[in-house]
């Protein structure tokens, strides 16, 4: 049965206009290189969708343990004009965590 | 000359607790008060509000805020510096001096920093070259939506609250200054500071520490991942930045209050809305989150030192707001047994109404609340059990007020035509769109300006 993100970060999401940013923080350090393996843009993008319709970044931070995924065209048109109930992407950055954890050498 | 100073955040958000300001204020010796009561779509609504009546545009509760917050801080020595001016500073500095009158706070002394608002040159700047073109989509189609535009707000730097703080203002009230401006300014002011290559570290570390702290609650236990081990939220300290002379600060909360501040709630914080975190552009310069190291050194009290900073960007970001429509929306709720099949035929249901009605939309949403409302196609579908309850939620973008209206009067039309059980809160009316436009000027088009009344 393979981990999910859930059981090794953190989460904490928003939005900027039409983006949305989600901050993913490794529980421990020894959880953060499979953090790192486990957020790309390519897993982050399948994971959302249509929901999100442009380019998926992913900045790492070493210093915390953190990575921060930057989401373009990923509000539905942004806070003030979207469908969305989640307006702010406040929601949205939990299903992050649905993620599995990618396999690797600790 | 103090080598430690102490900031207290008093409101993330327009909305924010008033009681965790107070206790600040009795409790954490605090040199300033900073309140943060702005976000994009608030200058489109303050400006709406403007234009019904000259004197308003300013934030509603500010006065009810400073009736309490004022004596408090003239008591404690505090200095208060707030962007609750909104589209409005003027009137709202006014409304403050009266205030202080009323409350026998003679000699207080209010500064207005404006300057921020460009609604009434938006022509000269476009005809001066700037191309106002979308910062996110790069669209230069802004002469499409001129006519629609509502508001428009650059954020602005620290440097008018210095110098108001300067003229020695007890209470500074702003427009569209950065949030974090309403910290950066009063460090820049106690240590002297200007926006050179020298402080560009210090300065990029004032910025962070306005980062940590600027949506109070939130580095201190609110919209934690750990909420459920957050000690008595219902009494949450906001947090308080002990900021030094050499650019390292302690992040920190009043004794004897809820909450929580640790290495995590930090973090929690410094990942929030941000892009690349070596670069965090703000007005008044470029703070490198990467470079700097967090330490606990106590209960509540977290250490941030070695923040590298860069000088100021050339280009300041303005948000136009402008009208783009109207979404309607409604909320259906159906009980158990098989509450999803009665949803799905609703959905239908729904879905022909429409045709009938002769919607038109420009983009229509389905959910499912209590399976993928919040994140959509996230949410994969799993086996659906036959629920306690589900929600069905529909919204549409229109053109106009009458369009949207359809959506209502589908959603009501369900009562009898629709699933038997299902159930209906208050239908919802159509709002209408202000959308916002992001885009870069350059910062010599932009100079802020101080007016201090006194009491």
């Amino acid at each position: 049965m393979s981990r999910t993100l859930s059981e090794i970060a953190y989460v904490r999401s928003g939005d900027k206009g039409d983006t949305v940013t989600i901050g993913v923080i490794a529980r421990t350090h020894a959880d953060y290189s499979a953090v790192k393996r486990s957020v790309t843009p390519d897993r982050v993008r399948a994971l959302f969708g249509d929901w999100v319709r442009g380019p998926v970044h992913v900045y790492e931070m070493d210093n915390i343990d953190s990575v921060v995924v930057y989401m373009e065209a990923a509000l539905g048109g942004g806070a003030t004009r979207t469908l969305r109930l989640d307006q702010t992407g406040k929601a949205l950055g939990n299903a992050i965590l649905r993620l599995s954890v990618e396999p690797g050498n600790e | 000359m103090k080598d430690i100073i102490r900031l207290g955040s008093g409101s993330g958000f327009w909305g924010d607790a008033l009681d965790p300001a107070a206790e600040s204020l009795r409790k954490g010796r605090l040199d300033y008060l900073c309140m943060d009561y702005l976000a994009e779509l608030t200058m489109a609504l303050l400006q709406r509000a403007k234009l019904k009546d000259p004197q308003a545009g300013y934030i509603p509760d500010l006065a009810e805020h400073m009736r309490v917050l004022m004596p408090l801080a003239r008591a404690s020595g505090t200095r208060i510096v707030c962007n609750g001016g909104g589209v409005n500073p003027r009137a709202a500095g006014e409304r403050l001096r009266k205030l202080a009158v009323e409350l026998g706070l003679t000699g207080l002394r209010i500064a207005v920093v404006e300057g921020d608002d460009m609604i009434d040159r938006i022509d000269g700047l476009l005809a001066a070259g700037e191309p106002l073109a979308n910062m996110e989509t790069e669209s230069d189609a802004f002469s499409a939506l001129r006519g629609a535009v509502v508001a428009a707000n650059v954020y602005t730097d620290g440097s008018g609250i210095r110098d108001a703080l300067a003229d020695g203002a007890d209470v500074v009230v702003t427009g569209r200054v950065s949030d974090n401006a309403l910290y950066v300014g009063p460090i820049m002011h106690e240590f002297g500071w200007v926006h050179d290559e020298d402080h560009a570290d210090r300065i990029g570390a004032a910025i962070t520490a306005g980062h940590i702290v600027e949506c109070a609650s939130a580095c201190t236990g609110g919209m934690s991942s750990r909420f459920d081990e957050m000690p008595r939220m219902g009494m949450v300290g906001f947090p308080i930045v002990e900021f030094s002379r050499d650019g390292s600060f302690v992040v920190t909360k009043p004794e004897d209050t809820g909450g929580m501040v640790d290495a995590f709630t930090v973090k929690e914080h410094l990942v929030y809305e941000i892009a690349d975190p070596a670069n965090y552009v703000m007005p008044d310069g470029i703070a490198d989150f990467t470079s700097l190291r967090l330490e606990e050194i106590g209960p509540d009290r977290v250490r941030v030192s070695g923040v590298r900073g860069r000088g100021l960007p050339e280009k300041l970001k303005l948000v136009i707001g402008y009208q783009d429509g109207w979404i309607g929306e409604g909320l259906v709720l159906f009980p158990w047994p098989r509450a999803y099949e009665r949803a799905v035929k609703a959905r239908q249901t729904l879905t022909e109404r429409f045709e009938r009605l002769g919607l038109v939309a420009d983009d229509l949403l389905f959910s499912f609340v209590g399976l993928d409302t919040l994140h959509g196609p996230a949410a994969k579908d799993t086996e659906i059990p036959d629920l306690n309850e589900i929600g069905l939620r529909v919204a549409a973008k229109t053109r106009s007020r009458s369009e949207a209206d359809k959506i209502r009067r589908a959603c009501t039309q369900l009562w009898i035509m629709g699933p038997g059980g299902s159930a209906f809160g208050t239908p919802t009316k159509p709002r209408p769109v202000v959308a916002v436009w992001p885009t870069l000027i350059d910062r010599a088009a932009v100079t802020q300006t101080v007016t201090v009344m006194e009491a």
